[in-house]
């Protein structure tokens, strides 16, 4: 076989390995064994930790659900696919009655989310470690999100950037669960209901941002409280359009999770991630500005059950931001950065554990 | 080897303006990428055809809800009609190759498909489900590696397939492109009838002039540096034909093309190991309609006189390189690739 043949050869399997790679969506890592220690140690300890919200839906299961609709044995999902499949029916929509609380007009139950305030406790002395991450792609089907000056599309960066980074995160020793990894819409109680579902120790949902000021360019990062900053409340508001929420629903929910232990975890997750993107971005993209950690009601961080943060890793209204989120070095710069940043967290939980690090 | 007799492996060139199609059984032919359908009875009686597409399309665009369904060499977002007119688009490059779906019995289609250097992964699925059901196996690969395949030019190459909504640049270093080899810029095609036809406008703001006119002198006169005479179109203006003198416009527009290119160009020659940059400085091949600029290929080659010189040379058939080097390409996968790649 000559040069050229061997090199055609090698080449076309290149290119069959990448279309392969496309077709298969994500190889998510698995480190079952450990998942498996870490999910005992998360039962005993959940006593302490799992403020009422927990308690309660897993009632809510039982009472409604009963044997019948128990998880078979082995079914801790394998695949993004199979995580998706495997959403406990509690978590879906349910026509019927109560327990429950009617969300909207179509008469669709969710369990009751209204809870009592938990405790005030510090996460970090409970020497648990970070597993399990979830994504979210902003975005999706016909909600496109933002469109930049160069045609570009929100839905499709966000997927684009999160199936880089959990690709990163998978290849470091995380599980990693998608929302979603392809093109398709899933509103936003639905992306909650998932991540729950997914058992999820931490939700990074990730955005691009548009800001009005076109000369702007930077990064921010979010986790959930109230904000008086006119730019974030209409910021929210559009992140915010396809919840699948009632206004009188989101007032509810707030209720119980602003005093929530996740709170600070949230807020902890946020500034290393923030950290982590600014620095690293920085460097492709001088005249980045870092915007901060900052909170704001999105509606994504509202009713999970794990520390969450939503990340707006790029304007594009931007030109020059526009231009570097063309190409896949910026994008994967960024998911370079988010995973960089949910390892230094992680490492940040288990060092204050005292246990081994999973970064 | 027998399996192979029922197999017909096709090489398209999917492109925002025209689309190309390479058959193993020698079928080549190339479409104006648009789908219309009639707007109305009297259209659908007139046209006597449910869906044009092509050329056809594009005559009779005054009695048709007319679909161009690519942009930035990528499959439009947001409408069903744009999804449906890009399967009719593909079910025609196929029914033209002699792959009609209802027509090819237990015969395979395998093909190959060009999509832009920087395609997100996500416009590689969408276009993965928008031929389901047209072909058997799908192999999706880069445009400008396609073109360098096709010629063969594996190794300290360079490969500038410039088409109508983008122009990628590829390096080829013996291996398949990654990231860091390939970029993809929006300064093409299309955008220089953006250009021509504001820069028309400006000069003769009383002129009607559509698009697809725009479009048409493009192709026609276009250039960049010295021109070859007078550029003199007819366009209407006031309701009365009047000849317009574009040489300026056209060659502003055109020009407008070589800046970003060549910096580009010179970026990746740049990022090429030292000692193999004079090589690929020497090998630079255009590829895509828009190749055909007359005068880009020297003026390329000028700003190689910053760096030491090069040679930037234009594919023999530039509207069909890409698609048959995927034809190329899907004749030497072995057919325990196409098993893992099914549509």
């Amino acid at each position: 076989m000559g040069r050229i043949d061997r090199t055609k050869r090698r080449i076309l399997q290149q290119a069959v390995q990448e279309n392969l790679a496309t077709l298969r969506g994500l190889p998510p890592a698995r480190l079952a064994p450990a998942r498996r220690r870490w999910r005992g140690a998360l039962l005993a300890a959940s006593p302490l930790l799992v403020p009422g919200v927990l308690v309660i839906m897993a009632l809510v299961w039982a009472s409604t659900v009963g044997d019948s609709a128990a998880p078979p044995e082995g079914r801790t999902p394998q695949s993004t696919t199979q995580i998706r499949n495997a959403l406990p029916e509690a978590l879906e929509p349910r026509p019927g009655k109560p327990p429950g609380t009617p969300l909207h007009s179509l008469g669709v139950v969710y369990p009751d989310l209204t809870l009592p305030h938990p405790p005030t406790l510090d996460p970090a002395t409970l020497a648990l470690g970070i597993r399990k991450v979830v994504l979210d792609p902003g975005h999706g089907g016909d909600d496109l999100g933002t469109t930049g000056p160069l045609g570009l599309v929100e839905k499709q960066l966000t997927l684009d950037i999160a199936l880089r980074t959990a690709e990163l995160l998978g290849a470091r020793g995380f599980e990693v669960g998608l929302t979603r990894d392809a093109d398709t819409f899933l509103p936003l109680n639905r992306r909650a209901a998932v991540a729950n579902a997914m058992g999820g120790d931490v939700l990074v949902s990730i955005h691009v941002n548009w800001i009005p000021n076109r000369w702007v360019r930077g990064v921010e990062t979010y986790w959930l409280g109230p904000t008086d900053d006119p730019f974030i409340k209409e910021l929210a508001a559009a992140e915010n359009r396809s919840s699948g929420y009632s206004l009188a629903d989101f007032r509810r929910l707030l209720e119980g999770i602003y005093a929530d232990v996740r709170k600070e975890e949230s807020r902890r997750l946020a500034e290393a991630v923030q950290t982590e993107l600014y620095s690293s971005l920085a460097r492709l993209n001088p005249a980045l500005q870092d915007r901060g950690v900052k909170t704001a009601p999105f509606l994504v961080l509202v009713a999970t059950e794990m520390p969450a943060i939503l990340a707006e890793v790029s304007c594009l209204s931007n030109d020059e931001e526009a231009r570097l989120l063309a190409t896949g070095k910026y994008r994967r710069r960024i998911a370079e950065a988010l995973a960089a940043g949910i390892g230094a967290y992680a490492q940040q939980r288990a060092t204050g554990a005292g246990s081994e690090g999973s970064w | 080897m027998s399996e192979k007799k029922n197999v017909v492996h096709v090489g398209i060139d999917l492109g925002t303006s025209r689309s190309a199609v390479s058959a193993s059984n020698g079928q080549r032919h190339i479409v104006d990428s648009y789908v219309g359908w009639p707007v109305d009875m009297v259209a659908r009686k007139i046209l006597k055809r449910s869906v044009l597409v092509g050329r056809e399309a594009l005559e009779n665009r005054s009695m048709l809800d007319l679909h161009r369904p690519l942009e930035r060499g990528l499959l439009k977002e947001g409408s069903e009609k744009d999804q449906e007119a890009v399967r009719q688009l593909l079910a025609h490059l196929l029914a033209l190759a002699g792959c009609e779906a209802s027509a090819r019995g237990d015969v395979q289609i395998r093909a190959v498909v060009g999509v832009p250097a920087e395609a997100l992964r996500v416009n590689k699925q969408q276009l993965r489900t928008a031929f389901s059901g047209l072909v058997d196996a799908l192999l999706i690969v880069t445009e400008p590696f396609a073109v360098a395949y096709g010629i063969e030019a594996l190794l300290h190459a360079m490969v500038i397939d410039i088409g109508a909504g983008t122009t990628d640049l590829c390096v080829m270093k013996g291996r398949y492109p990654t990231e860091d080899d390939q970029r993809t810029l929006l300064n093409a095609g299309d955008w220089v009838d953006e250009q021509l036809g504001r820069l028309i406008a400006a000069r003769y703001p009383e002129a009607s002039i559509s698009p697809y006119m725009v479009r048409e002198w493009k192709e026609r006169y276009s250039f960049v540096g010295e021109s070859h005479g007078t550029v003199v179109v007819t366009a209407p203006v006031k309701g009365k034909p009047t000849e317009l003198d574009i040489t300026d416009p056209i060659r502003a527009a055109c020009e407008g093309l070589v800046a970003p290119i060549a910096e580009t160009m010179l970026d990746l020659i740049a990022r090429v190991e030292p000692e193999y940059q004079e090589k690929v400085r020497h090998n630079i091949v255009l590829a895509g309609g828009s190749s055909a600029i007359r005068g880009l290929d020297v003026a390329l080659a000028a700003a190689l006189q910053e760096v030491g010189g090069g040679v930037v040379r234009t594919v023999e058939d530039p509207m069909f390189a890409g698609a048959d080097g995927g034809l190329a390409i899907a004749m030497d996968a072995p057919d325990s690739d196409w098993e893992k790649l099914v549509a």
